[in-house]
């Protein structure tokens, strides 16, 4: 058996050069980028720190920046703990489990697109919902037409969306729960609702805390739902513009400031990088306790 | 350390992928032999259009021996990311399909062929509107063959006027009718309108949108315009949904019955009558609302990079794409209308048979005549939005009327730069 040192090296190839394409590389461009005036149709001279001088005194900026990090807190929240008390439900050995499990997953695999239409459709000024609140004799609430309406709409279909992917992983979890603390605890003579808080969550808590990171930085990143429900305008006058889309709006087209949606995306990336940092350590102190 | 990896690729955001290159590349010379390979790209015309197209080629390829064409149709969602790709690599299509706001950003860069410089004998076979919708404003130069134009007249809802107690038989037909009926309308809970004004809007109205090389759209007419609708606004005429609603957006509301009046085209009556056929049933068509006289113009054309490698080939295609046999081929198939000097003749345009379909044809290639493209060519996707997002703010009462505009002409003026 002769080992040649290039072999790992080989296997690695495929998986690195994949990487180096798609992710290294745009990464590297994108903080050249945010460095510069760069536009769509290239070129794009050096300007220092100006990108993120202009940020500081963007108004659409801190407007974006404010709705990003309220969607973040709006969502995170009810994603750590619904799919908990879902993934509860679905874990139990019933007849015909399968397909609640199923129903609560369809969003997670259901097009976008497909979920904002009809999210659309159902909260539209003449949809669904307000006719159905008209009828009860109430006024039509503009859901898709009030910037902060329009946030809490959005951050109802992440949740929505969210529910059965978050409930999967906490039912891969639950199955982790040993069981033999669950008995032991019957026979101290605990009942269901002291084993949830004694053995169920604190056997939980670390993958709360992944639910809990992952679900912020999707909440932070949010895009389809806002842009879906808005019409790609970001709410009336851009009031409910998040991160996000205010990257994809200064950078599209032939006309887009490339070097600013560069420099707006390395802000998004450092603040993403800070978030799961901060949860990191939050979580390796509760494991040393 | 691994941690760390893990938590950069989680973190990792959307990233712009644009290099620093994309230093135009100058292809072969114009004047070469028409010979060889191009490639054509339309912009969504299969499958419904792929035996014309195919026929198309197969005509250029019999009249020119030795050349081929390979025609690639991309989807219309995703085209201008497709363009903007192959513009930033330098690598566009011989032959591409792009309307003047598409070309624009294009010519600026030195990326197209100026046609009035290479086929100095061109320009007299189009329609002088249409021509002047592919030039720099200003500098000159024409960067695209026009191609399929379009205008229309403005839908409205006869029911929905029935139900108010407006005469039916009486839409409006300037601004202050508009105004009037659709506050009528509006006292029956019943909205006029779908959108806030577009650009074009504002030139419909009369207002001068640009001058020499800055917006002037925030003009005391614009704000009059802006006032008017807000005036709707407030009545309820204007549906809440405008502020933050393009185009595609109001259209879709009409078609639901839930707005009175909306500007179309030809293509839109066939929609109705496939898609929505109770609204079909009460369809009233009107001219358009204009203080100008003249109507509003889409076009279409096709455009000849200079980092194509067979030019000569690539602009004999284009032309040959554009010519008024063609161009009048492809009219009667689509709902379009010719952008040549000689197509509009046709007996197809200038006689009606009866039937909703071939007034609204005639009266539509009528209109073109003296119809104007309002929208600059500099106005971008954008500054579009900017307009948008401002005159939400006007509507709303966060800003007035004045103050919105003067905004919005800040913001396109930046964007300009």
């Amino acid at each position: 058996m002769t080992h040649r040192p290039y072999t790992p090296w080989l296997f690695l190839a495929p998986g690195l050069a994949i990487c180096l394409m798609f992710t290294i590389f745009p990464f590297v461009n994108m903080v050249v980028l945010a460095f510069t005036d760069a536009s769509a149709l290239g070129g794009g001279r050096f300007t220092g720190v100006d990108n993120f001088v202009r940020m500081a005194e963007d108004p659409k900026f801190w407007v974006a920046a404010r709705n990003s990090a309220l969607y973040m807190a709006g969502v995170v929240p009810p994603l750590v703990l619904l799919p908990l008390l879902v993934a509860l439900l679905a874990q139990k050995a019933v007849p015909g489990i399968g397909v609640f499990r199923t129903a609560f997953f369809t969003p997670v695999i259901a097009s976008a697109v497909v979920v904002g239409l009809i999210w659309t459709w159902l909260l539209d000024s003449r949809g669904l919902v307000n006719n159905v609140v008209e009828a009860l004799g109430g006024t039509r609430i503009g859901f898709l037409t009030d910037s902060t309406l329009l946030l809490v709409s959005s951050m109802v279909v992440t949740v929505w969306r969210g529910l059965g992917y978050y409930m999967v992983i906490y039912l891969a979890a639950l199955a982790n729960v040993p069981k033999d603390l669950h008995e032991a605890a019957m026979v101290d003579g605990a009942g269901p609702v002291r084993r949830f808080w004694s053995v169920t969550v604190p056997a939980l808590r670390p993958t709360m805390v992944l639910v809990a990171a992952l679900s912020a930085v999707n909440g932070f990143r949010v895009f389809s739902e806002i842009y879906l429900l808005s019409g790609g305008t970001g709410g009336p006058g851009g009031a409910s513009t998040t991160m996000v889309l205010l990257i994809q709006s200064v950078g599209r087209g032939l006309t887009g400031e490339v070097g600013y949606a560069s420099a707006l995306s390395l802000v998004l990336f450092v603040v993403l990088l800070g978030l799961l940092l901060v949860t990191l350590k939050l979580n390796r102190r509760e494991e040393q306790l | 350390m691994k941690r760390r990896t893990f938590l950069a690729g989680l973190a990792a955001v959307p990233v712009a992928g644009c290099g620093l290159s994309g230093t135009p590349s100058t292809g072969s010379s114009a004047t070469g032999q028409v010979t060889g390979e191009i490639t054509f790209q339309t912009w969504s015309l299969k499958p419904k259009y792929t035996d014309y197209v195919n026929g198309v080629i197969d005509a250029f390829q019999k009249k020119h021996q030795g050349t081929a064409v390979k025609w690639v149709d991309q989807p219309a969602d995703g085209y201008l990311a497709k363009v903007m790709a192959d513009a930033s690599a330098g690598s566009l299509p011989d032959v591409v399909n792009v309307p003047p706001d598409l070309s624009f950003p294009l010519a600026r860069a030195g990326q197209l062929v100026d046609l009035d410089e290479t086929l100095e004998d061109a320009k007299p076979e189009y329609l002088a509107n249409a021509w002047q919708a592919f030039e720099i404003p200003g500098k000159g130069g024409c960067y695209g063959f026009p191609w399929y134009l379009n205008t229309g007249p403005v839908f409205y809802n006869k029911a929905l006027f029935r139900q108010a107690g407006l005469d039916p038989d009486k839409p409006p037909t300037n601004f202050e009718e508009l105004e009037k009926q659709a506050l009528e309308l509006a006292e029956k809970k019943i909205a006029m309108l779908g959108q806030t004004p577009s650009i074009a809007d504002f030139g419909l109205y009369g207002v001068k949108l640009f001058d020499t090389d800055e917006f002037t759209f925030n003009e005391p007419k614009g704000v009059e315009l802006v006032e008017l609708y807000k005036r709707l606004y407030d009545a309820g005429a204007l549906i809440p949904e405008a502020l933050t609603q393009n185009y595609t957006g109001a259209g879709t509301k009409f078609m639901a019955q839930q707005t009175a009046l909306n500007p179309g085209s030809a293509y839109d009556l066939g929609k109705f009558k496939t898609d929505a056929p109770s609204l079909y049933a009460n369809i009233g068509i009107t001219t358009p609302i204009t203080n100008t006289g003249s109507a509003n113009m889409f076009l279409h054309g096709v455009s000849v990079p200079k980092s194509s490698r067979n030019q000569a080939t690539a602009l004999a295609f284009g032309r040959f794409v554009t010519n008024a046999e063609n161009q009048v081929g492809f009219a009667k198939l689509a709902s379009i209308f010719p952008s040549t000097s000689k197509g509009g003749d046709d007996p197809y345009f200038t006689t009606e048979d009866g039937t909703d379909e071939a007034r609204v044809r005639v009266a539509a290639a009528k209109q073109l005549k003296t119809a104007v493209n309002y929208t600059p060519v500099q106005f971008s996707d954008q500054m579009r939005e900017a307009l948008l997002q401002q005159l939400a703010d006007a509507m709303l009462g966060k800003k007035s009327a004045k103050q919105a505009l003067d905004d919005a002409v800040n913001e396109c003026n930046r964007l300009l730069k």
